[in-house]
């Protein structure tokens, strides 16, 4: 179970924090588990190179079963503890259909996001522009109000469905990240209003990055997206 | 079933060949579909925007269901219609969780690659540099040899999570085409060259290889040197 499970992770990266909300959300408290920091490179590190050769973190074992990726984790562990905590996967099939449309929208969000935040990380100095920065930057915004308009439609807290599925365990972390970059929450009221009000369920409070619990203040790169 | 369904889709496309394999796969031939062109922005009509607002294919509905996102139709459709067609998904545990491993590594598969053959489609003119591309060449060069690897630790006739076909083969068969298309070497990478002379010739890849490829035999060279 938990024991036979093994999750190499870094404080704030969305990737990781699905997987660890997906453990939580089936009753896999206990798992084996190591924070590292991205900024040591410790994700280029031995450790976690023999478990991911792609030097990428999050890194999880069950047993001798690799899944380093985050949705892969989050999908296999559903699949495996289907009868045990929460179900994530809705059984009407409209709801369904919506969780996973979501779900997969929700890569294109990270990266959008991305595009912005980690810009100076990706793109080395000389191939760097002005217009492409902007042009990134509209993009997150249209992608923003996209997810706003999408919340607008839902009543309650989740994404797809009435109840917490595979499609928050995966977006939710992004969401956080948004507004820890200074996204203003007067300008996005129903992404707000999900952050906040998932805020509280036990598997985010119980996974909730470490480093943003010692640093409350965070960026404020998005703040006029 | 397949009569409420309606595909929109682009040729070689891999999000929409994918969703087109799974169809034949779960025995949905049959559903509407319509052809259009990228090149004449046929993606950003009034009807691709009616399905989706973001105006991409493949954009796909089942009656009132929308789902564009190609691997979220596939995984709805093998759910949906679990018990009929070929069984996606694996049972045994480890033949699953490398099944979902080899999926998800299939979209960092298949954005390297697009990084290079589609670089000039991406980047506005302004902005492109050699460095780039030549960065985004190694990195393909780097996942390839990846992907050679984990088909040789399989061994020959292996599908990409096992002994069957499954939702990775599904996925990541047409970005294997496409590098073949465009013009890879199956003696520099001798697996992927077997993998995809043996899935060529599955009923559900036949049935909807890109017509395009059909009509012009030649692909491009871009990927020749690699």
């Amino acid at each position: 179970m938990a024991k036979d499970m093994t999750l190499l992770w870094g404080s704030g990266s969305p990737p990781c924090w699905r997987v660890m909300i997906a453990l939580e959300e089936k009753n896999l408290q206990g798992y084996n588990q190591k924070l590292l920091s991205f900024e040591k490179m410790e994700h280029k590190s031995k450790e976690v190179m023999e478990m991911n050769p792609r030097g990428q973190l999050p890194a999880f074992k069950h047993g001798d079963r690799v899944l380093n990726e985050s949705y892969a984790a989050c999908m296999y562990l559903e699949s495996q503890f289907k009868s045990q905590g929460n179900k994530l996967i809705p059984d009407c099939p409209a709801e369904q259909a919506l969780m996973y449309q979501r779900m997969f929208e929700g890569l294109t969000f990270n990266e959008k996001m991305a595009s912005v935040i980690y810009y100076n990380w990706k793109v080395p100095e000389g191939e760097r522009h002005d217009s492409a920065v902007k042009r990134n930057r509209e993009a997150l915004s249209a992608e923003v109000k996209l997810w706003e308009g999408y919340l607008e439609k839902r009543s309650g807290c989740f994404l797809a469905g009435k109840n917490f599925s595979l499609a928050d365990v995966v977006v939710y972390p992004s969401i956080c990240y948004l507004f820890r970059f200074g996204l203003c929450e007067e300008r996005y009221p129903k992404m707000a209003a999900y952050y906040n009000c998932l805020k509280d369920r036990p598997s985010i409070k119980a996974t909730w990055p470490p480093t943003w619990l010692e640093n409350p203040q965070g960026q404020d790169l998005l703040k006029d997206i | 079933m397949a009569q409420d369904m309606t595909l929109l889709w682009g040729s070689g496309s891999p999000p929409c060949w994918r969703v087109m394999i799974a169809l034949e796969e779960k025995n949905l031939q049959g559903y509407n579909q319509k052809l259009l062109s990228f090149e004449k922005l046929e993606h950003k009509s009034q009807e691709v925007i009616d399905i989706n607002p973001r105006g991409q294919l493949p954009s796909f509905k089942h009656g009132d269901v929308i789902v564009n996102e190609s691997y979220a139709a596939c995984f709805y459709l093998e759910s949906q219609f679990k018990s009929q067609g070929n069984k996606l998904i694996p049972d045994s545990p480890a033949e699953q969780a490398l099944m979902y491993q080899r999926m998800f590594e299939g979209l960092t598969f298949y954005e390297k690659l697009n990084a290079v053959i589609y670089y000039n489609w991406f980047v506005p003119e302004g902005e492109r540099h050699d460095s780039a591309l030549n960065r985004n060449r190694e990195a393909l060069v780097t996942e390839l040899k990846l992907w050679e690897g984990y088909l040789q630790k399989l061994g020959s006739g292996s599908h990409l999570a096992g002994p069957s076909f499954s939702l990775v083969d599904v996925t990541v068969f047409p970005t294997v085409a496409t590098l073949f298309r465009f013009g890879l070497s199956a003696e520099k990478y001798p697996k992927l060259g077997e993998y995809y002379a043996l899935l060529k010739e599955r009923p559900s890849v036949k049935a909807s290889w890109p017509p395009h490829w059909l009509e012009n035999r030649k692909g491009q060279d871009t990927l020749k040197d690699m």
